[in-house]
């Protein structure tokens, strides 16, 4: 597999399918492990960085499913923003340096980052509201590489990660919910400030520091010691519902009393995103949600959500470049977004999906 | 107080008994040089080491202090630098700066005992840690021979296993 193979696809977590797919647009859980014998990546010199990653490839050639390997070390930095904008590799991992990776399955719910805070950073993701499937397969996948590579591992403190704050289970459970209902209303603060008063962190589509764009959020644990990994998956599967309600909540509150007023912003929306010439990613992001939610309530009918979720990731900066095959600078990007979105939304699109 | 030759700021001051009678001598660095008196080249040892040791102790009690001066064997992080970055730099410092974290772990996780996933097998301490901290050093010293001897015992093992 290589990266322009990657540009005629998408992931698997984009598809919109799964249950309360409306909102949740994917559920991920990811684990940290540490190689026993070696010092952790930011006090590894280059000859074992790559002797971990070695380490690594040789493991996942015996494993199942086949994972591909991509060398970011090798890749130049438009193919490093690639990956970062699909949720294959971290901005930390693009950035950093010396060898370094991540291990993909075809359908990319698999991705294990190779030294980055963490030597493994093992990834599993699936469309909708499905952290337990998630969970099974994660664990199955961590039983497969602890066969061939002896982790760092105590008794009374669990997977020893470079941060305390990871030890133990080493896990983060997430689901990245879209909620522009509450963004709307006005109450998505309100949400936020009573998942963190339960010790959950809400952060952007991009991860820490990011901001929530196209009305993203990722909600996930912040602890990680103390609780099983169940308990843990199973705070998220409680809370999140009560999340979704408020927002179902917040959409038919403007659907009963603003009907017009939706119904037309939707509308304007979709027919920007047809007929723009140039229109920036803010921009985008922004009509797309709009759109996304005008699907979900029947107010649009000629397009599927996941043609929409796909366009989140592919009208970003990186992807519309190695769609073109050339660099572009801002105003080109532009353009070049306006054209994508125009053969995928506009009147001379091929077919509904 | 000016200098005794010009009128600047006097910087090197001298007192000497001579018989029984006290002499002062105040001069300005450019003066002292002339006469032959040269302040020494370098500053004086100010012991940095501890004055940072003493502030530790006196802002935020003897424990840190005493884990302060800790530094860990297998991959020389030190205490106070883990503190600054939060992030350790190797498994053994869980076990170095345990007295460090007795506090910091209830205070994010609300626990300090791990209660989920346990693997097959865990080396908890892994001896290859330490025979690469040895072999990172051998290379810092530009130790060649050392180097390549603790190189073979990590490879032969690595293929008994």
């Amino acid at each position: 597999m290589t990266l322009d193979d990657l540009t005629q696809t998408s992931g698997e977590w984009l598809k919109g399918i799964g249950p309360e797919s409306d909102i949740v647009m994917c559920s991920r859980i990811r684990l940290a492990r540490n190689f026993a014998e070696f010092p952790f990546t930011n006090r590894a010199n280059r000859a074992e960085k790559a002797e971990i990653e070695n380490h690594f490839k040789n493991a996942i050639a015996t494993i199942e499913p086949k994972l591909d390997y991509i060398d970011v070390n090798a890749l130049s930095t438009l193919d490093r923003q690639f990956l970062v904008e699909r949720q294959i590799i971290s901005r930390e991992l693009a950035a950093g340096e010396g060898p370094r990776g991540a291990a993909v399955s075809r359908e990319e719910n698999i991705a294990i980052m190779v030294n980055e805070e963490d030597h493994l950073r093992i990834q599993y993701m699936l469309s909708g509201f499905r952290l337990q499937e998630v969970w099974d397969a994660i664990n199955r996948l961590d039983d497969q590489l602890e066969e061939h590579l002896a982790f760092a591992f105590s008794p009374q403190l669990g997977y020893l990660t470079a941060c305390p704050t990871n030890v133990g289970t080493g896990i983060r459970v997430g689901v990245l919910l879209h909620l522009p209902g509450l963004v709307h209303n006005k109450q998505i603060d309100k949400v936020f400030r009573a998942l963190q008063k339960i010790n959950l962190a809400v952060r952007g589509l991009y991860g820490e520091g990011t901001q929530a764009s196209g009305d993203f959020y990722q909600i996930s644990n912040q602890q990680t010691l103390g609780k099983s990994e169940p308990e843990l998956i199973r705070i998220l599967t409680d809370v999140v519902p009560q999340v979704l309600q408020y927002e179902r909540g917040a959409r038919n509150t403007l659907l009963t009393e603003r009907r017009e007023v939706l119904h037309d912003q939707v509308s304007r929306a979709y027919g920007v995103l047809k007929t723009a010439q140039t229109i920036s990613s803010e921009e985008t992001m922004l009509l797309l949600s709009a759109v996304r939610m005008g699907i979900n309530l029947e107010l649009i009918d000629d397009l599927s959500i996941a043609t929409v979720n796909e366009l989140f990731i592919q009208t970003q900066e990186a992807h519309l470049q190695k769609l073109r095959g050339s660099e572009l600078g801002v105003e080109e990007r532009n353009i070049a977004r306006a054209a994508y979105l125009r053969s995928k939304l506009g009147a001379g699109r091929q077919s509904r999906h | 107080m000016t200098c005794q030759r010009c009128s600047k700021t006097a910087s090197v001051h001298l007192t000497e008994r001579r018989e029984g009678e006290r002499f002062e001598l105040h001069l300005c660095a450019a003066c002292a040089r002339k006469a032959g008196i040269t302040p020494p080249d370098s500053l004086p040892d100010l012991k940095l080491d501890a004055v940072v040791d003493e502030l530790i102790v006196s802002n935020v009690g003897e424990l840190v202090g005493e884990l302060a001066r800790l530094v860990c064997p297998a991959c020389g992080v030190k205490y106070m630098e883990f503190r600054a970055s939060g992030r350790f730099g190797c498994p053994e410092d869980y076990r170095i700066f345990a007295a460090g974290l007795t506090g910091i772990l209830p205070r994010y996780h609300g626990s300090s005992r791990h209660v989920g996933k346990t693997p097959a097998v865990h080396p908890e301490a892994s001896p290859r840690l330490h025979l690469r901290a040895r072999l990172r050093e051998a290379i810092v010293r530009e130790d060649y021979e050392l180097a390549a001897r603790l190189r073979d015992q990590l490879r032969s093992e690595d293929h008994h296993a």
